[in-house]
């Protein structure tokens, strides 16, 4: 057997080189060494290209249509060019939304970088007993499925019943008692920024950890030799292993919360009057709520570039770093 | 001069102690209190006094949950839809990660490039087009609508990491096995294969999580109630049984147990895969 796969379709083959060899040899040259990779790729490609790449062209298409059930029924293709981006601009709900999004995102991602650098750090200096318990919590913390904390926060937050309320005033703030978290839109979300960063910081912890560890203890022998206070021990020891991590995370952060649906949704579905309401709930209300798919294609398209602009420097170290490795 | 030392930074060591008992305190709690309150008997949940410790245990909870019409259907749902997609995103992956980590051919780094892009991609913004794509394929409210998703969602991520274990198993051991008489495919399936057990185990719980995990398409795809799958079904329990607090919190412990089960499984692999995917090459 030295052909990775029996048959090949014939339609795969590339062209074949103009010389005077035996064919056989050079069916079995072709299939063996040179089509083999494009063969063994041809199921990913496929699924990626249809799945991802043909849904990533189609929403900046269907953003320059106008497209809604009626028009989807009869098979119309309506272009309309900005019109959509225009009305999306023109409306001042959307630019309250979007700098609540980036609000919000800042909010989580500044929360879960700054809680996991600090328990990192911390679990360096605890008894190995403690940070054996610490690492267990955080492992649980990580590891509950997103709707189920999501379900749980919200028992926590409960007006009447939740433990947070009573505890509260259990410590003698006794105006807690039946007081609703979810009143109005800030206090909402800061309830979904707690529940995002609760269960984001293990992930960072673990990853910032593992950098810490990989500093030589004897670094930080010298530097205490060098009667370095632990301040200046941090800048010239740790930092230096951090850094690259901590950019790594910030933009995984940056990607991951600024596209957060689930839980919004499923704790107010935006609400109370759409106070909670974040592009992708819009894009979401837009789109399957109102069946407009041009508009929703538009905010998705918007949401993209947004996301591009913010991650834009580290993509393109990402990007480069990736291109002379590969 | 050690003993002086750790004389000197004891109280240091018990504060700094104490501040980790207390942070895996704030971290553990959500989860205690999900068991607890499941483990509450239903008038305990909605009472007004004060009850960090539960008074009485029962497994009522658990039974109401299980035999709610319909559960054993959504969790049919969700492991059709998530080992499903695990399963073709592990073959598939398999078979693009060893070119890509074995083999030198034209158009390797672009399909490198392909893959990091794709891990990347937010799905959020792609729903839209992936419901027409659905609705033309008539695919719309069927269980393969979301194993297509989840398929294409967990194979990049699949690929780059299962192409790292690829990059760690000696080039050198499957070259021996060719001397040794073995085909190039012998030598992978004898020799690469079984050393890849523990990276495809990993990998595939990473993609196993994520499925299990998402919300957004099963919503969007998901029109009868029949074909919902768990964070579906656990959303629309609360607000359909508003009030059923302890009914919830069963419901969320019983869809929480396989994902922290392949998740204690492998965690120490989830923060090395999850940054190798993204930081080294």
């Amino acid at each position: 057997m030295t052909t990775v796969l029996p048959t090949v379709p014939a339609g795969e083959h590339p062209p074949a080189p103009s010389g005077g060899r035996k064919a056989r040899s050079v069916f079995r040259r072709l299939t063996g060494e040179r089509a083999a990779p494009y063969l063994l790729l041809a199921p990913a490609v496929i699924v990626l290209a249809a799945f991802l790449g043909w849904p990533a062209i189609q929403v900046v298409g269907i953003s320059l249509r106008r497209l809604d059930l009626g028009a989807l029924v009869r098979g119309e293709v309506i272009w309309v060019g900005l019109a959509n981006y225009q009305e999306i601009f023109a409306d001042p709900e959307f630019w309250t939304i979007t700098l609540r999004t980036l609000a919000f995102t800042a909010t989580c991602v500044g929360g879960v970088m700054c809680c996991a650098l600090l328990i990192a750090l911390l679990m360096r200096h605890l008894p190995p007993a403690v940070r054996i318990i610490l690492q267990v919590t955080l492992v649980l913390a990580w590891a509950m499925p997103i709707i189920a904390s999501t379900t749980v926060f919200q028992w926590m937050f409960d007006q009447q019943y939740g433990i947070l309320n009573k505890t509260l005033v259990k410590l003698g703030f006794e105006s807690f008692a039946g007081y609703s978290w979810f009143s109005d839109g800030v206090s909402t979300l800061g309830v979904i920024s707690l529940l995002i960063i609760w269960q984001a910081v293990p992930f960072v912890t673990f990853t910032l950890y593992a950098g810490l560890l990989s500093v030589p203890k004897d670094l930080y022998e010298a530097a205490s030799i060098d009667g370095a206070r632990p301040s200046q021990a941090f800048r010239a020891v740790s930092w230096p292993a951090l850094r690259p991590l901590i950019t790594l995370t910030t933009f995984l952060s940056v990607l991951w919360n600024f596209k957060v649906f689930a839980q919004v949704w499923a704790i107010r579905e935006g609400g109370p009057d759409g106070e909670s309401t974040t592009l992708p709930v819009l894009l979401y209300l837009k789109g399957i709520a109102d069946s407009r798919f041009g508009v929703a294609s538009a905010v998705a398209t918007l949401m993209v570039l947004l996301l591009v602009v913010l991650t834009a420097r580290y993509l393109q170290l990402l990007l480069r770093t990736r291109e002379g490795q590969a | 001069m050690s003993s002086l030392l750790s004389r000197r930074t004891r109280p240091r060591r018990i504060l700094l102690g104490g501040i980790g008992l207390l942070v895996a305190a704030v971290f553990a709690f959500p989860t205690y209190w999900m068991i607890t309150s499941a483990l509450k008997p239903r008038l305990e949940v909605l009472s007004a006094q004060y009850d960090l410790i539960p008074l009485s245990v029962s497994l009522d909870n658990f039974g109401t949950a299980i035999s709610k019409p319909g559960f054993t259907t959504y969790l049919t749902n969700s492991l059709i839809v998530t080992l499903g997609a695990v399963a073709c995103s592990l073959v598939a992956g398999l078979l693009a990660a060893v070119p890509l980590a074995r083999l030198r051919f034209r158009g390797r780094k672009g399909f490198v490039l392909l893959v990091l892009v794709a891990q990347l991609a937010p799905l959020e913004a792609l729903f839209i087009p992936m419901y027409l794509l659905m609705k033309d394929l008539g695919l719309l409210n069927t269980l393969p609508s979301l194993l297509l998703v989840y398929f294409a969602t967990t194979l990049p991520f699949t690929v780059w990491t299962l192409r790292g274990f690829v990059n760690g198993i000696p080039v050198e051991l499957e070259e021996a096995a060719m001397v040794d008489g073995c085909g190039r495919w012998g030598a992978f399936r004898r020799v690469t294969l079984p050393l890849l057990g523990p990276g495809l185990v990993a990998t595939s719980v990473f993609g196993f999580i994520t499925a299990w995990n998402e919300f957004l398409y099963a919503f969007v795809f998901m029109r009868d109630s029949s074909k919902y799958t768990l964070p579906v079904w656990l959303e629309s329990f609360q607000t359909a049984f508003g009030t059923d607090w302890s009914g919830a919190m069963a419901g969320a412990v019983l869809y929480s147990v396989p994902a922290l089960v392949f998740f204690l499984l492998v965690q120490r692999k989830l923060v090395a895969g999850g940054t190798a995917g993204a930081v080294k090459g």
